[in-house]
């Protein structure tokens, strides 16, 4: 009886081990992983941020601009869902949103902005000259455009989200309107890694 | 006395080889006639970017060896390896420079992308659902039943049958 039990359970393991298969990741990879680029500046509340403070946890980052009109609001509502559907888990990560309408994106601003999704997400704002170094090494696009509004310009600019991993290293991106769930199951993997 | 059903077990059956070799015949010789030639078992598909494509590019001048358009299965995996200088984009898959972006397409779709190295800036993108076998062999048992059962009212329609009776006769 004991016997046949240890067999059905060596058989299960067996072919648990040999049926299994790796999780593979919905992002789009990068592949080796790049060490992401430091990120220093104050966020929302004054307070210092560090990107290399990060380690241990899992970072989705996304570029966009408080006077947004489609893609940042969509994003961040995405990034309050997976938050909440990550649970217990969601310690472990951080959304990290970043301006690129720094003539208007004022730290009190960028707070009253992220107060509408999460007050736990970081947005960082801060001079033009010092984004300009961080747009650079995340080879994000932006430029104004004058639409004749009276809201104001727009920004053209990347929307894509970059999955940082607990080690620090860049390892893949999500387009615009990729679903929620798949990133979500990423970001789960990525910190049970 | 009781009915004897077994001629029509027996024609039942006859029908339903029949209606299936026809369902074969015209499931295989319809998928034959409108196969897709990108119809295929998924694999990995890899595009190299190579140096000095963001300046042809600027200068008006097509991406060497990528086509406008392209079309995947389920399951492929795009593989693309940047060799140029600058960050890249080919649709989802984003390439910083000197690094491989991998992405598995897991949804059938037609998408239309933005596209760093493509004079217009866009890029066609069908992911296809494969036709397999299994899909096939669906398409098989959803047919051959149906057929059989159309064929076997028919037969009856216009050979009828007249049900024998046994005749059971109570030992004395």
């Amino acid at each position: 009886m004991i016997a046949g039990v240890i067999l059905g359970v060596a058989v299960l393991a067996v072919g648990w081990k040999v049926f299994a298969q790796p999780y593979t990741y919905q992002g789009s990879l990068i592949d080796p992983p790049v060490s992401a680029a430091e990120i220093e500046n104050p966020d929302q509340y004054g307070n210092p941020f560090r990107l290399s403070e990060q380690r241990g946890k899992v970072v989705l980052l996304f570029f966009g601009y408080t006077n947004c009109p489609d893609v940042c609001p969509t994003t961040l509502a995405q990034f309050k869902q997976i938050k909440a559907k990550l649970g217990d888990l969601a310690d472990q990560t951080r959304f990290v949103f970043i301006t690129v309408d720094p003539e208007r994106d004022t730290q009190e601003r960028v707070r009253l902005y992220l107060d509408n999704f999460d007050p736990s997400f970081v947005g960082l704002s801060g001079d033009r000259s010092d984004l300009e170094a961080i747009w650079q090494n995340y080879f994000v696009y932006q430029a104004k455009q004058d639409t004749g509004s009276a809201a104001g310009y727009v920004v053209d600019h990347t929307s894509r989200i970059y999955a940082i991993d607990k080690e620090g290293n860049l390892r893949m991106t999500y387009p615009f309107e990729m679903e929620q769930e798949a990133i979500l199951d990423d970001v789960r993997h990525l910190i049970q890694e | 006395m009781k009915t004897d059903f077994t001629p029509y077990i027996v024609r039942l059956v006859i029908v339903f080889v029949i209606a299936s070799l026809v369902a074969i015949a015209i499931n295989e010789g319809a998928y034959l006639f409108q196969v897709d030639r990108n119809d295929r078992e998924s694999g990995t598909v890899r595009l190299v970017i190579p140096p000095g494509t963001a300046e042809r590019i600027a200068q008006g001048e097509p991406a060497p060896g990528i086509p406008e358009k392209m079309s995947f299965v389920v399951g492929d995996v795009l593989e693309v390896k940047n060799e140029d200088s600058v960050d890249h984009q080919l649709g989802p898959v984003w390439v910083p420079p000197g690094t491989t972006g991998r992405l598995v397409l897991k949804e059938a779709n037609r998408f239309s992308y933005s596209c760093s190295f493509s004079p217009d800036k866009y890029l066609g993108l069908d992911v296809l659902q494969r036709t397999s076998f299994a899909t096939r062999l669906t398409g098989l048992a959803i047919s051959a039943p149906t057929l059989a059962a159309f064929l076997f009212i028919y037969s009856l329609a216009v050979f009828p049958m007249k049900p024998r009776e046994k005749r059971i006769e109570a030992k004395t």
